[in-house]
């Protein structure tokens, strides 16, 4: 949430620390800040609430308690600590409940207000935390809202349906496809499953409880009376709501993050206030409907298990100085602690929802870190220590582990919500992801240096209901699959795999160069595992992007002296071959009488662009000059 | 330069699920598993992320069709369960898994990644203890010197919650070394996941951590996409 520094500043007697200060205690002892920037001569502090604290720290008030709490300045006053009655009572709104989604309704009747522009000071505070100004007393209702976490709305009383002067506010659930157009233009078809405040006069509904308000009795600048809801719905239920018909509102996120009934009649009260300062009117009196239950549980903790958890040392009178902080309702027997939540926190209800209270403000970042000790393990991971032999031995033979999508196309088992069709099922299997990897990298051969591509993955594959982790192999020598040459390599793999867990290996769908078999079916059969292999130390080799362009292979073949050493000619090419040049590589030597042939391919590839033939020839010119100058013939 | 004897590439996730495996068994962790596809009961219920709350929507999940109990685990979280009921206590345990996330994919998130989980629990395991370990494993597995700090933060099964940052002892040659980078969620295991688990919170607590494999090979090596670890790409495969 958006918070501003110029606000909370108001909130607060003597001035408060930076907001870089601000930012910086905020992080060890409350919330994370996602960002500080500054908007005009305010600074704003996007201050990420967590799903913990979104009850009472969606708001300036919530957050400046916070800060007052950790840096000791305390709050001018605060409202939520006061006790808010609505007098005077009025007789000419009356309020109906008619579904136990909504336990409080409150509203206040203001008549002879003055709708127009807020005031300087209000537009900029709504401006900097990213709010649209849109009149006095919509602006109003919002910096309440903002302030203390309460959503509130304000409807034109003389677009209700009044009898004999009093107003009748009446919340229902909807009629089967009602019909509703909220205050900015859009309609709604909702159902019995949605909650609606309407006009008990007429049966209209004026707004989605708890989410947004109707345009039937929009506020302009024609309006004069005002009726001004403050209200308590079910958490739930406005989620839920929110979420089918795909409107998440500022009032919405506070509802469904389960704020107290009892903010309520304290943002009524304030709104009133600022209500009849900036546009005017005479406050005509309130009315509520149900219950508001400020009871909360106490929490005992011991001071033993507070120390045991964090790792620290504290002693009762740092517990105390930190519960007196917060201001909390506590009494220490011997040496367990009993916490009496203030009615908005719904967030301490376990012992250890108190020791977390305790830590953040003594500090988290001053939890001293224990040295452990080695011990012996006593237990082993059979699949990955067999998982690991045959990386190992696959890695010998040249082979290359991927890892691969777990989703298909087509297969078994369906997810119901896939991220694009060709991803909506499980993989039943590894073989048809490797294929794929395998004609992806053929292209890259020369690039890599590569005869083949060989390639490998273990990981699971999903049946219907099972689930198994696999071994799958994939080979390809040339541009397509030649049954002579890649299954030799096929079947060389699969031997090394049969020696290195000294069993014979039920091997699935051996074809066309890929196979696979199920670890898991073959583990139980396997010697117990009863230490890991060290592993080798390996350097750590910075990873380098790589060129997206595709790389050009040219063969050259020389007649060289015998005494001339292939390492020698090969140096010679890389040198004049330019920066193109990726990779030399000598694929062919035979002698015949006092000559040698060497034949190397060179491949060339460039970071920025595909090459063209112009780029290659001169580059091959140039190496055919100078291997014709040390003597050596081009075959 | 040779075509002869060429060695092959382990990718960089194994190996570093292999590191991960060698320096926590040194303190007595046992590499645990559990499904990839497990039940709602296990991934969010017993986790203590209550039904139908905001909690719930920080994951977003795949859910398999004709099985409403049934999702792709959308953390390792649920391994922590599955051992906690089945093996005695004391428990030292890490589970590093592939995991899933219905969300758009870009150099940072990929819709499938690996976690590695953590979990210790004993009578007196604290947050000084966590401290300690995970400052024993980030300096092996970066090398030098690693500190560690704790901010606030919130998990639905852990209490308190934390996020961890780390920071490598400074030197030249690691341009990450001598800065704060924030690598995982942690805290203590949630009395509701200890007493569900059928352990009594009153006598037995403990920690737990949890941190993306693919984030820490970004760390380590310099990868610039995520991506390019599920592609089966080879060009990135051989360099390591």
């Amino acid at each position: 949430m958006k918070i501003s520094h110029n606000w909370l500043q108001t909130l607060f007697e003597t001035p408060l620390p930076s907001a870089a200060e601000l930012e910086n205690l905020l992080t060890f002892h409350s919330s994370e800040i996602e960002e500080v920037i500054t908007v005009g001569d305010d600074t704003v502090l996007d201050v990420k609430v967590l799903p913990d604290k979104s009850a009472w720290l969606l708001s300036h008030r919530g957050v400046a308690k916070e800060i007052s709490v950790i840096t000791g300045i305390p709050l001018k006053h605060d409202a939520l600590r006061e006790v808010s009655l609505l007098t005077p009572d009025t007789s000419k709104v009356t309020i109906t409940l008619s579904t136990p989604q909504c336990d409080y309704y409150s509203a206040a009747l203001v008549t002879g207000v003055q709708v127009g522009p807020s005031p300087a000071w209000l537009a900029a505070r709504l401006t900097a935390i990213g709010q649209r100004s849109i009149n006095n007393v919509v602006d109003a209702t919002n910096y309440v809202m903002f302030e203390l976490g309460q959503p509130l709305h304000a409807f034109d009383a003389d677009k209700l349906q009044s009898k004999d002067g009093v107003y009748h506010i009446h919340v229902r659930q909807a009629h089967h496809e009602e019909k509703m157009v909220t205050l900015t233009g859009e309609s709604y078809t909702i159902g019995e499953e949605v909650m609606v405040i309407t006009d008990g006069g007429n049966d209209a509904p004026l707004a989605i409880a708890g989410i947004k308000g109707g345009m039937t009795a929009l506020v302009d600048s024609s309006t004069t009376n005002i009726i001004i809801e403050s209200a308590h719905f079910d958490r739930f239920s406005v989620r839920s709501t929110s979420k089918k018909i795909k409107l998440r509102t500022d009032a919405s996120a506070r509802y469904e993050n389960g704020i107290p009934a009892g903010l309520a009649p304290v943002a009524l009260l304030s709104v009133v206030k600022l209500i009849t300062e900036i546009a005017g009117g005479t406050l005509v009196g309130y009315s509520a409907s149900g219950t508001i239950i400020h009871d909360r549980t106490p929490v005992s903790v011991p001071l033993e298990k507070i120390n045991s958890t964090l790792g620290l040392t504290l002693d009762l009178t740092d517990i105390e100085h930190i519960l007196q902080k917060f201001g909390y309702v506590y009494e220490v027997v011997d040496t367990i602690i009993t916490v009496t939540p203030p009615w908005e926190r719904d967030d301490l209800v376990v012992p250890a929802d108190v020791i977390e209270e305790i830590g953040r403000i003594y500090g988290m970042d001053k939890i001293i870190s224990i040295l452990p000790t080695p011990s012996l393990l006593t237990d082993y991971n059979p699949r990955h220590y067999y998982a690991e032999k045959i990386r190992q031995a696959l890695v010998a033979l040249g082979f290359s582990e991927i890892y691969t999508s777990s989703f298909r196309s087509q297969d078994v088992a369906h997810i119901q919500n896939a991220l694009a069709s060709d991803k909506s099922y499980l993989r039943s299997a590894l073989y048809t992801n490797l294929r794929d990897a395998v004609i992806k990298n053929i292209p890259h051969r020369d690039l890599l240096g590569l005869t083949a591509v060989k390639v490998f993955e273990i990981g699971t594959v999903f049946g219907t209901t099972d689930e198994a982790f696999h071994v799958g192999l994939a080979v390809q020598t040339g541009t397509s699959y030649k049954a002579k040459v890649d299954d030799v390599l096929l079947s060389s793999a699969q031997d090394a795999i049969a020696a290195v867990l000294g069993a014979v290996v039920s091997w699935q769908g051996t074809d066309a160069g890929v196979s696979e078999f199920s670890l898991d079916a073959l583990l139980p059969s396997l010697p117990p595992v009863t230490r890991y292999d060290e592993i080798p130390v390996t350097k750590l080799v910075p990873y380098q992007p790589f060129s997206i362009y595709p790389s050009v292979s040219r063969d050259i073949a020389l007649w060289v002296p015998v005494t001339v050493e292939a390492h020698v000619v090969a140096t010679v090419l890389e040198e004049h071959a330019g920066d193109l040049c990726v990779r030399v590589t000598l694929f062919d030597t035979f002698i015949k009488e006092d000559k040698t042939s060497l034949a190397f391919r060179l491949v060339f590839q460039a970071s920025d662009r595909t090459l063209v033939e112009q780029d290659i020839s001169t580059v091959m010119n140039n190496i055919y000059r100078i291997t014709t100058e040390k003597g050596w013939e081009v075959r | 330069m040779s075509l002869a004897n060429q060695s092959g590439h382990k990718h960089p996730l194994s190996q570093m699920i292999a590191e991960i495996n060698q320096i926590f068994s040194e303190l007595g962790f046992v590499f645990a598993e559990g499904p990839e596809r497990e039940l709602i009961k296990f991934n969010f219920d017993m986790l203590n992320v209550p039904k139908d709350h905001p909690s719930r929507d920080m994951q977003d999940t795949f859910y398999l069709s004709g099985n409403p109990e049934v999702v792709m685990r959308t953390h390792t979280s649920p391994v922590q369960v599955r051992y906690m009921q089945s093996h005695a206590l004391p428990i030292k345990m890490i589970c590093p898994g592939k995991v899933f996330r219905n969300e758009a994919t870009d150099a940072t998130h990929e819709a499938q990644f690996f976690q590695l989980e953590g979990l210790m629990v004993d009578t007196d395991v604290s947050l000084g203890h966590m401290k300690g370990v995970l400052e024993y494993f980030f300096s092996k597995f970066f090398g030098g010197d690693v500190k560690v700090r704790f901010r606030p933060s919130f998990f639905p099964f852990v209490e308190p919650g934390v996020e961890v940052d780390m920071m490598i002892a400074k030197n030249d040659t690691n341009k990450l070394s001598g800065r704060w980078i924030e690598v995982m969620g942690a805290g203590m295991v949630h009395p509701h996941v200890l007493s569900g688990a059928g352990i009594d919170p009153d006598i037995y607590q403990g920690f737990a951590f949890g941190m993306g494999i693919d984030r820490l090979g970004v760390l380590k090596y310099g990868i610039d996409d995520i991506r390019l670890m599920y592609n089966g790409d080879l060009r990135f495969v051989t360099q390591f």
